[in-house]
């Protein structure tokens, strides 16, 4: 394999002091709306700044356009809580369901680098059974696709973010480039109730490099990881895949609202995008379109982008679009330590445990959970608090003993299901598009999970000396919405994330996961769209001009 | 130095002489602006009209136990939000966005008032407006909506402005922002030249309840 540095120089063409290079977006590349460029990426997150870099290098005109800012994080992330606000996807949405599930700061991210700017970090693969669910298990979906095919891209990721964590001894056994971080408070209490109650617990698997990687510098351990990494310790596609790109040629066209993908009645296929920029709308000409916005936004793209061909939605024949949308069940559970621990200190995400994550036949319930180290700010921990309907004297006197805390948090394999979905609502954004319309319910497998979770995180905080635990039910990362699968009849795109509709197609962010295991997705949404790209150099779509 | 007044059975005094404002030379400069604007003069007043502003002040002070001054300006700060429309962006479909949600939930607070003692809520003794929300929390349906979901509307908005006021971190033994200086020294009972030493590690508030609880998030 070549060595990073020379498929991916990001970290190299970053200065070497925090901050941003200038001078490499005043002078990247500006496509004309008129020109038809290769491709036009919708969403530059974690799917769609993979697919740029690797298009770009491979010598593509591509643009991609996103609806948020081009961050500089010196000038534009603080090191706070509330002050972090405008780092996600405020604009309005609805949410309905039996349980419905709260966007905002947690589930969604805008601008340049996508939802990883604020993620916590955590980079685990899929295990290999996560492809297969339905036949081993009768529940959830089968990929087109098998774990052996998206392994090379995994480590190619790994490479590039890069990945810092133990030896991986569970799904499909593996190291790590870069060697586990110190862990704080927090963690060391997870392994040792993990100890204590039998149970298996390493540091890792965090994208923040441990040691020189190119010009980033290294994690100074301030624990504000979800607020943005002003450090660039912290991986996000703004540093690791988004300087390559333009370095190659690629544009980034920021503060551009995608409201529309035009379709040629005539042939079918798309001729580019429709997109609203300081006021103005605007039309970008494009050979091939990728869609990559997010579980939500993608399947609202297609579904506001109906048209002749397509009354109901765009790729939407098979009533396909905007359902099986997941999101993992993630309760967290906190417990008190006449220690000090001061979980705020260091990266939030420190050490995980996969000993859950398999279908366990002695269970009533199929597939399973993650456990991991969470580390709340002040904010979100009077979150936890209230949540136990704690308010006024009570409230505050919880609050004032946040110093001895340690808090973890579990990922639940919540199943996919057909009436989880988005569908446009009535009511509409400043730009005259319908909002999303959220639906979400559990089922009974789902909930078991959340309680067998809870079960297990309570042990570990028990055998690592805690008095009393409490917990909050909550929801996090969601995927799906678009997802691949082997025919029409079942999903939007193919394995290559071809969509099956329109030739010219593509959807290359988390939309496209049939499943979602117990693993935080974004590696996998990255090694997803990278082998996407693959497909499309090696001319799985027409050739570039 | 000011200090929240917190009764030290409430767990007031339990970090003696931390100053996070103190440190904020050590905060890069675009943070230092974020933060040290907090304690700057309170915005005035933009999108409470003068009912709802006496509806929310007086939840507020509940919400928070904010029984008299120094307090944190929670009503300024989230009539800031709203007259942004700074919210998440989310609703429930059978609520309305948060804006419209605050004014309609904050008249039903005062109608609900009128009704038990025919007064608005901020009229009322400070063990009427507790005793009213204590209903109103223990309730399914309150008003024709889930009741979780106001209250969450309430608290969430609460909180975030309380608890993101250098004095509230003082209350809480937390050294706020940590840019570009970082923390050198992690690990239980590890601190920083510049953290404090809880005085009352003994003061644990969950001791006498229920060893585990759970809630969720709304
Ligand atoms: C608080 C939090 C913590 C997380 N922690 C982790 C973690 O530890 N590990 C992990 O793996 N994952 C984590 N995640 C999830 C992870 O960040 C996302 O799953 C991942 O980034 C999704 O990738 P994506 O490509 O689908 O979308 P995104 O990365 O969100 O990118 C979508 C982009 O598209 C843009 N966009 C959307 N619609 C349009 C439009 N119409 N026109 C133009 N642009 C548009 C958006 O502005 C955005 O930049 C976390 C998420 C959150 C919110
Ligand atoms: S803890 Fe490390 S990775 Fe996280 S934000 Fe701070 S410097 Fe960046």
């Amino acid at each position: 394999m070549a060595s990073v540095k020379d498929r991916n120089a990001s970290a190299w063409l970053l200065p070497p002091v925090p901050g941003t290079n200038r001078a490499m977006r005043t002078d990247m590349a500006q496509f004309r709306d008129e020109e038809e460029v290769d491709i036009a990426i919708v969403g530059c997150g974690a799917g769609g700044s993979t697919l740029l870099q690797r298009l770009a290098r491979a010598g593509w005109k591509a643009v991609a356009l996103d609806a948020g800012p081009f961050w500089d994080p010196e000038r534009d992330w603080v090191s706070d809580e509330a002050g972090s606000h405008h780092l996600y996807w405020t604009e309005p949405r609805i949410i309905s369901g039996d349980d419905p599930v709260p966007l905002g700061s947690n589930n969604s991210g805008r601008g340049v680098g996508g939802s990883m700017v604020h993620y916590a970090g955590y980079t685990p693969r899929f295990h290999p059974s996560d492809f297969h669910t339905y036949s081993a298990d009768g529940v959830g979906a089968d990929w087109p696709l098998e774990y052996g095919d998206l392994k090379s891209y995994y480590e190619d990721i790994e490479g590039e973010l890069p990945v810092a964590g133990e030896h991986w001894p569970w799904g499909d056994p593996h190291s790590y480039p870069h060697s586990p971080h110190p862990v704080s408070g927090n963690g060391e209490l997870f392994l040792r109730g993990a100890l204590a109650s039998g149970i298996t617990a390493k540091v890792g698997p965090v994208a923040i490099s441990n040691g020189r990687f190119g010009n980033r510098p290294h994690c100074i351990y301030r624990g504000f990881c979800l607020q943005g990494c002003k450090v660039n310790a912290k991986a996000s596609p703004l540093i690791t895949h988004i300087p390559d790109a333009l370095h190659h040629g690629a544009e980034v066209r920021a503060d551009s609202m995608v409201t529309r993908i035009e379709i040629d009645d005539k042939t079918g296929k798309a001729t580019g995008v429709h997109y609203i920029r300081h006021g103005r709308a605007r039309f970008q000409r494009a050979r091939i379109v990728a869609v990559a916005g997010y579980s939500i936004e993608t399947p609202r793209l297609l579904l506001n982008s109906a048209c002749k061909r397509f009354p109901e939605g765009l790729c939407n024949d098979f009533d396909q679009v905007g359902r099986y949308l997941m999101v993992q069940g993630a309760p967290q559970t906190a417990g008190r330590f006449e220690s000090e621990v001061r979980m705020w200190k260091a990266p939030p995400p420190e050490v995980s445990s996969e000993d859950f994550y398999e279908t366990d036949p002695s269970k009533p319930y199929k597939r399973g959970f993650s456990i991991q180290t969470v580390s709340p700010l002040p904010i979100t921990w009077a979150e936890h608090v209230a949540a136990q309907g704690h308010w006024g004297g009570k409230l505050r006197e919880y609050m004032t003993d946040y110093v001895h805390w340690a808090c973890l948090g579990a990922l639940c394999e919540f199943l996919p299901q057909a009436e989880n979905r988005v569908t446009l609502a009535s009511e509409k954004d400043r730009n005259s598009m319908p909002v999303a319309h959220f639906h979400y319910s559990q089922c009974d497998n789902d909930r078991q999970l959340m309680q067998a979770a809870q079960g297990a995180m309570e042990k570990i905080l028990h055998g690592a000396g805690a008095e009393e635990v409490i917990t909050i039910r909550r929801f996090a990362h969601l995927v799906g919405g678009a997802r691949m699968a082997a025919d029409e009849q079942h999903g939007v795109v193919d394995a290559d994330c071809r969509s099956f509709a329109v030739p010219n197609l593509y959807i290359t962010d988390g939309s496209v996961l049939p499943t979602q295991g117990s693993a935080n997705p974004a590696l996998t949404i990255m090694a997803v769209a990278a082998r996407a790209a693959d497909r499309l150099i090696a001319g799985g779509a027409s050739k570039p001009t | 130095m000011t200090v929240l007044p917190l009764d030290p059975k409430d767990g007031g005094g339990r970090f003696p002489g931390i100053d996070v404002q103190g440190q904020s030379p050590h905060w890069d400069r675009v943070t230092q602006g974020v933060v040290l604007a907090r304690l700057g003069r309170p915005t005035d007043l933009r999108f409470f009209t003068v009912a709802e502003e006496a509806a929310a002040r007086a939840l507020f002070d509940q919400l928070l136990d904010q029984r008299q001054e120094p307090r944190v300006p929670v009503v300024n700060m989230v009539d800031t939000r709203l007259a942004e429309d700074q919210t998440d962006g989310w609703h429930y479909d059978d609520m309305e966005p948060d804006p419209a949600a605050w004014r309609s939930t904050l008249a039903e607070l005062d109608a609900e008032a009128r009704e038990r003692h025919e007064r608005a809520f901020a009229e009322l003794s400070w063990e009427k407006q507790a005793l009213l929300l204590t209903d109103i929390q223990a309730a399914e349906m309150w008003r024709g909506r889930q009741t979780s979901r106001v209250w969450s509307l309430w608290t969430r908005y609460a909180c975030t402005a309380f608890y993101s006021h250098p004095l509230a971190w003082d209350e809480i033994g937390f050294a706020g922002p940590a840019y570009p200086r970082g923390y050198k020294n992690l690990g239980l009972n590890a601190r920083e030249p510049f953290e404090v030493a809880d005085a009352r590690p003994a003061q644990d508030p969950a001791a006498h309840t229920a060893k585990s609880q759970t809630g969720r998030q709304r």
